[in-house]
């Protein structure tokens, strides 16, 4: 059991568990907080600086404050923290500054800018297809997936997401979790005829026994078969299908009960089957 | 490109501990051994460390001490931090490319030599310095840099 704290947040007291990082204390309240490079499958990074907030500490002079990511600090008893300061806008200004010469084609940036009063880029822009911030969330969740079939190559001005040598990685899985989670919607990804690509690596996609939907690939019901330990009739069917049937097979024992059949099994019985 | 032989792949493999914290010191070794690293150990590399085959790929275009193509016989570094540039890295640097017909971060044809710019050797009370082989040669003159690359000695190209 973690022991409370009794913290201030713009102002107003919450009492929260030692530890717990500010920014699932925000989002947890509904504190708004922007944030690029945040995802609750994997542990915080503080990629893209933009959940920067002003706080003091308890023992600190009453006129120093400091910054920091929202998002990789922990919450201490006695802290005082304000996330719409003006020396935190001031912050998020040059941030959204600096990512809009980045990416000027990322329609999500350009609308977090503005909402931050930044219309456009104060520095030269960056030349380049892609909306890339490099934050990294999508190697992070491919490492989460377990399919580890991503990361980032080179460094510095040259760094960039990539597959082992720029060629179709033999680890993807062909899951996209990668480009649901990018925040800038970067990843290209293309899905027609049974076929999904993505990375350069084309996926033939496993059809649903029931509706003829393509939801899965090849790859990850092998996978998940492997690793999850899941039969692979488990994949015969899409999730709708499966849902569909639960639904009927629930409404069919609801049924049999009102006629006074056998009824349905009680508290203690299995759930409605997948048959 | 020829495979490599990866037979000695195995025995530095051996030497070092299968786990992530190893996977610099086994690319270290791999490089010395083949002055490069050969794409085909990257897969038993990952496997050695618990890495994925993108971590390898990742660790490896990183450090710049990690090269993806093969080496040349013979590394000739030219410094060209701020010491040795002020006094005259830049004028080594074109010397040598003319000579050699190279140009930084290439290695000849034949793979004899491979010349490179470093961003600071930690030397440069001796500036201009040259770094051949990881020898580190000091107030190398242009006149003379080209004998000292090909092997020969410094001041029988200042006589």
């Amino acid at each position: 059991m973690s022991t409370l704290v009794k913290i201030k947040i713009d102002e107003k007291e919450y009492e929260v568990p030692r530890g717990r990082y500010l920014l699932a204390i925000c989002q947890e309240n509904g504190i708004p907080i922007p944030t690029l490079c945040h995802h609750e499958s994997v542990e915080p990074w503080g990629g893209c600086r933009l959940c920067v907030v002003e706080f003091r500490k308890k023992r600190w002079d009453s006129w120093w404050t400091e910054l920091a990511t929202a998002c990789l600090y922990p919450a201490e008893d006695g802290l005082c923290v304000w996330t719409r300061s003006e020396k935190v806008m001031k912050a998020r200004r040059t941030i959204l500054d600096l990512l809009l010469a980045r990416c000027p084609g990322s329609e999500v940036i350009t609308k977090i800018a503005a909402e931050h009063g930044v219309y456009q880029t104060s520095f030269a822009k960056r030349e380049g297809e892609d909306n890339c911030i490099l934050c990294g969330l999508c190697t992070r969740v491919c490492d989460r997936v377990g399919a580890r079939a991503i990361a980032t190559a080179l460094r510095g001005a040259l760094k960039e997401v990539s597959t082992p040598f720029g060629e179709p990685p033999p680890d993807c899985l062909g899951c996209l979790s990668c480009a649901h989670v990018c925040p800038t919607h970067t990843i290209g990804h293309t899905e027609a005829d049974g076929k999904r690509t993505v990375w350069g690596r084309t996926f033939e996609l496993v059809r649903c026994s029931g509706c003829g939907a393509a939801s899965v690939t090849r790859e990850q019901v092998e996978y998940a078969v492997r690793t999850k330990n899941l039969s692979p009739e488990y994949f015969v069917k899409c999730d709708a299908c499966k849902r569909r049937e639960s639904a009927a097979t629930f409404a069919g024992l609801l049924f049999d009960e009102r006629k006074g059949g056998e009824g349905p099994v009680g508290p203690t019985g299995s759930g409605p089957s997948h048959e | 490109m020829k495979t490599p032989d990866l037979t000695k792949l195995d025995t530095i493999l051996e030497r070092h501990e299968a786990a992530e914290r190893s996977l610099i010191q086994v690319l270290q070794d791999v490089q010395k051994e083949y002055r490069y690293l050969p794409r085909e150990a990257f897969e038993k590399v990952g496997r050695h460390c618990g890495v994925s085959v993108a971590r390898v790929y990742s660790t490896a275009t990183f450090y710049k001490a990690f090269s993806l193509v093969p080496q040349g016989e013979k590394l000739v570094r030219v410094c060209a931090g701020t010491a040795c540039h002020v006094r005259g890295a830049g004028l080594l640097l074109d010397e040598l490319e003319r000579a050699l017909s190279l140009e930084p971060g290439k290695t000849s044809p034949d793979g004899k030599i491979t010349l490179k710019t470093v961003n600071c050797v930690g030397a440069c009370a001796m500036a201009p310095c040259v770094m051949i082989d990881g020898e580190a040669h000091g107030n190398v003159k242009p006149g003379e840099v080209v004998t000292l690359v090909k092997g020969g000695r410094r001041d029988a190209a200042a006589d």
